[in-house]
This record gives C-alpha cells, sequence and structure tokens, in this order.
C-alpha cells in the first residue's frame, strides 16, 4: 500500500513537472523546425491562414503537384493583381494557431534558429516578390521579431532563399513566414510556387551587416521597377486629402511612369498640412531595424513639375524620422514652387550621416500656401 | 640678499637642488605670465581641433539644468527671485548633491539685486555657477521685429545692461542670446516682416535672407558684449542646427553655439554635422525627457532616466579628446530640475494646480509612448528631475528626487569626459 502511495505521488509530482518541461523547452531544441514541407505533414507548423491586403486576388493550391521541389506536393499562390479591395497588394502569413493575428497566445520559441530557408520558383519566371518575411504579426501577443527579405524576382526553376535571423529576438514568433506582392510589380498577376519552408539552426550563419549600397540607388525609378527601394507609405497629417497615383503615364520625366499626387486642402483630418515619406519597409516609423546604409551618397535628386506652374512644396526631404531606430540624419530643401515643366531638384548631402536611412523621401505641403491645393509629379528620385 | 644673489649662492653650493628651485620658480613665472591674460572663462581649441570650456584655467564640463522654480499654482510670471522662501537654496542643495554644477536662466528678472542673490548664494553655498539667457523679444507681441533697427537697439540695450550688471559676479558661467529664436526666420514661429525680405519672391531666399538679417543682429549683440566684457563667452542660442549655416557666415563674434535638441536617445550626428558646417563648440542648452507615459496613463521615471542617461552619454562621447566623437561638446543643461504646473494649460489659471497630464506635441523619438492618441506624447508639465508636491516644506513644495535624478549622478560619478574626469 506504501509503495502505492509513493508511486502515485511521485505521478501526481512528475506530470506537471513534465508538462512545464514540454512548455518551456524552446523549439530549438531540434536542428531545424519545419513551417511546411508537404501538405498534411506532422511536422508543418505553421498554417497559410493569414491572407492580407487584396484577398480576392489570392488563390491558393496547398497541395499542387506541378513539379515540387522535394515530395509529392508544394503550394501554389496565384495572385491576380486585380485589386479586388482596392488596395494594390495582396500576401499571405503562415500563423499558429490558424487565424491568429495577435489576439491569442499561440506561437513557438525559436530561439537557437538562425536563418530560415524556402524554395521558390515563378511560373513563368520574373514575377517579383516585394518581400519575404519572418514574423512582424502585432496585436496583443504581438511577435517578439519581424525580419524581411525582398524585394525578389523569382526564375522559373527552384531556387533557395535565406533570411538571416542572427541576433533576433525569436522567443516568441506566431507569423512564421509569410510574402507580399503589389499590383505594381506584377501588373499582369503572378503565378509562383512554395516548398520546404523552415526554421534551422546553422551554427555558420554570421550576422547581416549593413552593406553600403552602390550609387545611384533609386527611391523611385519606375511603376514596380525593381530599383524602387522605398515605399511611399508614410501619410501624414491630412492624409484623406492627399491621392497617390504611383503609375502614372500622362507625361513622365523618364521612363513609363511616374508619380502623381493631387493634394486638395480641404483639411480632411483637421490638420491643415499633409506629407508623405518613403519609407523602408512599408510604415516603417523607426519602429523596425531596417533601411539601408547610403554612406556613398552626396546628393539626392528629384524631376519634379506642378499641373498648373506654382504649387508650393514646403519640404523637400530625406531621413529624420524618429523613433526606436532612428534615422542617422535628416536633410532638405524648401519651400519649393513648382515649375510646369519637370525641373532637376538636388538635397545637398555633404557632411549628412547616412548610415542608417529609412526613410527615404519625403514631401510636405500646407492648406495655407496652397488653399486650392495643389497637383504635382515626381520622377526620378535617388540618391547619387 | 637679493634674490639673485641667493640663487647664486644656491648654485655653488647645492646645484642639484638649487637648479631644480630655480627650473620651478621661472616655470611658476612663465605660467603666471602665460594666463595673466586670460579671461576667467574662455574656450580653448586644442590642437587636434577639439574644444573644450575653460573656467579659472581648468577644464569644466556643463552638468547643468534649466531652472524656473514656479510653484504649484502659479505660472511663469511668478517673482519666484523675491520668494522670501529662497528656493534656490534649498534646490541648489539638491543640485550639489547630484553633481549638478551648473544652472541656466532664460532671462534675469528686473530686479537686478535679487538676480545677484540667487547667483551668489549658488555659487557661494554650493558651487553652482550661472548661466544667463536673454530672449531676444522672442515672446513680444504682435513678433520680434528683427529688421527693425529701433526694435534692435532696444534689445541690445537691454541685453548690455544685463552684461553691465552681471558681468562681474564670480558665479557667472557664459551668456545665451535667444533660445529657439531661429524658427522665426523659417516662418514656423513668431514670423516678422521685412520690406527687404518681402520683395524676395522666392520663400527659400526668403529664409535665407531672414536668417542673415537674425544672425547678423545676434552678431552685433555678441560684439558688443565682448566690448564690455572679456571674461564670459557669448553663445548663440539656437533650435537644433537649422540656419547655422547662415550663421556660419555672419558670425565671427559668436563663441559657442547652445542648441535645444530632443532627439530620444541621443544627438543624432548634430556634433559632426556643426563641425563641418559652423566650426563652434556646442552646450546641449535644453535637451531630455519627460517622465509621463501618455500611453498607459502612469508615471514612468524609468522611461525619463533611461533616456537621460543615454543622452549624457552622447554628450561624454562628444567632448574634447573622447577618440568616440567630434570634441566640440562642453556640456549641457537639462530640461529641466522642477516639474512647471502652469504648462499644458498656460492660458487657463484653474489648472496650474493640478498637474496635468495631456499633451501638446508629439516626438517620435520618445517612442515608449508615441503609440498614445494623435502622438502626442510628450508631457510638458512632467520635465523635472524633481517632483514637486502640493505639501509644503519651508514653504516651498516638497521636492522629490525622480529616479533620472539618481541615474545621472550615478553616470557622472562613474563617468569621465575626454582625457580626465571632472
Amino acid at each position: 500500500m506504501k509503495k502505492l502511495l509513493v508511486f502515485l505521488l511521485a505521478i501526481v509530482l512528475l506530470i506537471p513537472l513534465y508538462s512545464y518541461a514540454q512548455e518551456a523547452a524552446p523549439a530549438t531544441a531540434n536542428k531545424s523546425f519545419v513551417v511546411y514541407t508537404e501538405k498534411r505533414a506532422p511536422e508543418n507548423h505553421y498554417i497559410p491562414s493569414g491572407w492580407m491586403g487584396d484577398v480576392g486576388d489570392i488563390k491558393m493550391n496547398d497541395q499542387a503537384m506541378d513539379n515540387p521541389h522535394s515530395g509529392t506536393t508544394c503550394i501554389q499562390f496565384t495572385y491576380s493583381a486585380k485589386k479586388t479591395q482596392g488596395l494594390g497588394w495582396a500576401g499571405a502569413y503562415w500563423q499558429n494557431p490558424a487565424n491568429n493575428w495577435g489576439t491569442k497566445k499561440g506561437g513557438f520559441d525559436l530561439t537557437g534558429m538562425t536563418k530560415l530557408t524556402f524554395w521558390a520558383r515563378g511560373a513563368k519566371g520574373g514575377e517579383v516578390i516585394q518581400k519575404f518575411n519572418v514574423g512582424g504579426i502585432k496585436g496583443t501577443y504581438p511577435d517578439t521579431a519581424v525580419v524581411e527579405l525582398g524585394p525578389i524576382e523569382l526564375t522559373d526553376s527552384w531556387k533557395e532563399y535565406t533570411i538571416n535571423l542572427v541576433g533576433k529576438d525569436l522567443s516568441y514568433i506566431s507569423g512564421g513566414f509569410g510574402w507580399v506582392a503589389t499590383s505594381d510589380s506584377n501588373p499582369q498577376g503572378a503565378t509562383f510556387f512554395l516548398d520546404d519552408i523552415k526554421f534551422e539552426a546553422d551554427p555558420n550563419m554570421k550576422p547581416l551587416g549593413k552593406q553600403t549600397q552602390k550609387m545611384p540607388f533609386y527611391v523611385y525609378a519606375d511603376r514596380g521597377s525593381m530599383s524602387n527601394h522605398f515605399i511611399a507609405s508614410g501619410w501624414m497629417g491630412d492624409y484623406g486629402d492627399v491621392k497617390f497615383d504611383g503609375s502614372n503615364s500622362e507625361n513622365p520625366y523618364l521612363g513609363d511612369t511616374c508619380i502623381k499626387f493631387t493634394y486638395t486642402a480641404k483639411g480632411a483630418q483637421g490638420a491643415r498640412w499633409a506629407g508623405i515619406y518613403w519609407q523602408n519597409p512599408a510604415n516603417n516609423w523607426a519602429t523596425v531595424d531596417a533601411g539601408f546604409d547610403l554612406s556613398k551618397a552626396t546628393k539626392l535628386t528629384f524631376w519634379a513639375r506642378g499641373a498648373k506652374g506654382g504649387e508650393r512644396i514646403e519640404e523637400f526631404k530625406m531621413g529624420g524620422i524618429m523613433g526606436e531606430f532612428s534615422d542617422s540624419d535628416s536633410a532638405g530643401i524648401g519651400p519649393v514652387i513648382l515649375n510646369k515643366d519637370w525641373t532637376q531638384y538636388a538635397i545637398d548631402l555633404s557632411g549628412k550621416d547616412l548610415s542608417y536611412v529609412i526613410g527615404g523621401f519625403c514631401w510636405a505641403s500646407n492648406a495655407d500656401v496652397n488653399p486650392e491645393g495643389a497637383i504635382f509629379y515626381l520622377d526620378e528620385i535617388k540618391y547619387e | 640678499m637679493s634674490l639673485l644673489g641667493t640663487l647664486l649662492r644656491g648654485f655653488k653650493n647645492r646645484p642639484l637642488l638649487t637648479w631644480f628651485s630655480a627650473a620651478l620658480i621661472l616655470s611658476l613665472f612663465f605660467l603666471f605670465l602665460a594666463n595673466k591674460g586670460n579671461p576667467k572663462v574662455y574656450i580653448q581649441k586644442l590642437r587636434n581641433g577639439h574644444y573644450r570650456l575653460m573656467v579659472q584655467q581648468r577644464p569644466y564640463l556643463v552638468k547643468g539644468v534649466c531652472y524656473s522654480p514656479i510653484p504649484i499654482g502659479k505660472n511663469h510670471e511668478y517673482d519666484w527671485w523675491s520668494d522670501p522662501s529662497k528656493p534656490w537654496l534649498v534646490d541648489g542643495e539638491l543640485m550639489q548633491k547630484m553633481g549638478i554644477n551648473t544652472i541656466r536662466l532664460y532671462q534675469a528678472h528686473e530686479n537686478a539685486q535679487a538676480v545677484r542673490t540667487v547667483i551668489r548664494d549658488l555659487y557661494q553655498r554650493y558651487g553652482i555657477r550661472t548661466i544667463l539667457g536673454h530672449w531676444l523679444g522672442f515672446w513680444e507681441y504682435p513678433c520680434p521685429l528683427y529688421a527693425d533697427k529701433s526694435f534692435q537697439e532696444r534689445i541690445k540695450k537691454e541685453i548690455l545692461e544685463m552684461v553691465s550688471l552681471y558681468k562681474d559676479e564670480p558665479g557667472l558661467l557664459l551668456w545665451i542670446l535667444g533660445n529657439e529664436n531661429n524658427y522665426t526666420c523659417m516662418g514656423q514661429l513668431n514670423p516678422w516682416p521685412s520690406e527687404e525680405v518681402d520683395k524676395e519672391a522666392d520663400p527659400a531666399k526668403q529664409r535665407m535672407l531672414r536668417a542673415k538679417i537674425y544672425y547678423s543682429f545676434v552678431n552685433d549683440i555678441a560684439r558688443d558684449i565682448h566690448r564690455i566684457d572679456k571674461n564670459h563667452p557669448v553663445a548663440l542660442g539656437n533650435g537644433e542646427l537649422v540656419g547655422l549655416d547662415i550663421a556660419s557666415t555672419v558670425c565671427p563674434d559668436i563663441d559657442l553655439v547652445a542648441c535645444i535638441i530632443y532627439r530620444g536617445k541621443t544627438f543624432g550626428n548634430i556634433f559632426k554635422y556643426l563641425k563641418a558646417t559652423f566650426d563652434k563648440p556646442i552646450l546641449l542648452s535644453e535637451f531630455g525627457a519627460d517622465a509621463y507615459d501618455a500611453y498607459l496613463q502612469k508615471e514612468d521615471q524609468n522611461m525619463q532616466a533611461f533616456f537621460l542617461e543615454s543622452q549624457w552619454r552622447h554628450i561624454y562621447e562628444n567632448t574634447a579628446n573622447n577618440k568616440k566623437g567630434a570634441g566640440n561638446c562642453i556640456g549641457g543643461t537639462m530640461f529641466e530640475w522642477n516639474d512647471e504646473w502652469w504648462k499644458h494649460n498656460e492660458s487657463d489659471p484653474s489648472t496650474w494646480d493640478i498637474h496635468d497630464t495631456g499633451s501638446n506635441w508629439s516626438n517620435g523619438s520618445y517612442y515608449f509612448d508615441i503609440q498614445v492618441k494623435d502622438n502626442k506624447n510628450m508631457n510638458e508639465e512632467w520635465f523635472g528631475l524633481v517632483a514637486l508636491s502640493q505639501d509644503l516644506e519651508n514653504g516651498l513644495n516638497k521636492r522629490s528626487p525622480r529616479k533620472a535624478y539618481y541615474v545621472v549622478r550615478e553616470f557622472w560619478k562613474n563617468s569621465t569626459a575626454g582625457a580626465k574626469k571632472q
């Protein structure tokens, strides 16, 4: 009887201890941690449930048998770029549990993993994926890291890609993997395939230092150009007064398209001013460690014109986004009164610290100096 | 017997000791000659291009604080200089314990005797020196008329009177002309008219012309101050580094710049950029962080302490002889010593005895609470290193040092600026 009691007591004590050990053990007890390998594979840890943007533009076949990289299936995405929800972009997250946008506890502790690898190919080649990413889900239970790779132009044969995770806090990742594509970069849509997505603990991975970028370095070259490095995502002030057309073909300075802004100056948000930052990545208000080292640049040039001439832009600038990961400096010109014809402007960057730039370009103006609003065009925005 | 005779005789009997004594005497003599012409406070440019502030022949790092001891229930018009409870005595003792060696006063009160008393008390009792400033008419209605000669003359007269009154105070450190008056040239604050400028159609050129007028005016004042006071440097007060490229062309008589910078963890690239555009030493004359988390709606002393320690680290990195930085920073005066309860809603006296948690401005550099609605995260009434309480002690609102007080104190104790611990 005594022996039985001791046995039961041991069981009672050991069960919670075992459960605790199961809960606390990081997923990195193994050397790899699978996001997806095969339809219904037991080692898959995330579900491609988090569709974003123009979700009506996405079709998924998670058991495509058309030339998988390994096994018998891969995942096929077809992005139509029809802007079903009017956004011009779409994407998908692999989540844990399914449909978890940071509203419930889930995810995994991936501490110790140093990279995420995956294989990808386009149906034709040339499909542009704006970014692939790990983490970045916000909400009540936010991911502890966000790491991005892109833009990437896919080839028509399988190719392996790696997202470097060295030094990142991976203690809670509910958004294991994701991709985003835009209609600007894929006006005819894109069909692409993904396979063998997994985290790996590779001791040979080195921290990814920021590389000094070669010049010229474009903020905006042309619609959907792979050279575009920043996104016009940082809308400020009366953002409801601004219309953005990133693929205007009326009279571009160079290439097929330019950017057209229509600023109505109606004071939609009551600020009486408006402006837009080109950021890396999109919507990065210095909350994400990203951006570029543009130390080789001596000036930022761009071409601009007003629809009528006489439109006044209070400031054109670069840098100056402040937050946890602030731009290392800022520089600007203005006020600038635009001409009707294309005119090139330059922002002098001598003496500036350009080692960390997340706000690649910006303009701001206000209703006082443009009471009737302003329509203006920008093109060929680049660091030189 | 003459000194020379004694020396000669000594040479004969005790050559080594006497030669040593002679060398010592001669060294002291030359040192005396070298220092005789030096003012009490001056800027020294080192061979490596770095700058330091010298006070009585010794390097001096400004470990300062902006000082405006307005009690709860009063606003900036309150005459604290004549307060019988003498707040500067209580504060001076606390400051001394923290390691503060300088206060910054934005402008002296019209009661000269009261001002002298404050400067003397702080210096004689606690060794704390005073930076005296002048607003240069920044707050005048409808705007400061910097292009108007009679306005210029009036302001200059006021300042020269101030200099004459206090230049011989042993506790005086330096003068600061203006605060962020340069923004009036950019059309951002209190814009002022000028017939010459208003003719110019290009708004960018307008700014440049205004800046030239303004900075030339400040330089005139600096030049005249130097004529009557050779013992104290003159600083150009400036908001950020805006306009200093213009100042560099018209301000030869300015000794240093005193900049207001609110950039969160560090001051960014300002030290190097200043070196490249206007090679003068810099005093961070207003910087800091508030101690209220606007997002979580509660006091957060850790947040303030975190920013202030990080800012002081960046200051130290940029002092003379520190290889990490530009070597042009002579210290800073934190904003501010105590909370001021009138500031959030200054036009409504009924709020002056309420510690308002509202905010009127946003700054993403202070990112802990930037998620608050409309991003208004800067809580103007919570910048104090010491909090005030409505409880009175010796006729004054009780002072309670915040965590930043202790963190900065320890940082100063344990850190060295440039080559020497100060």
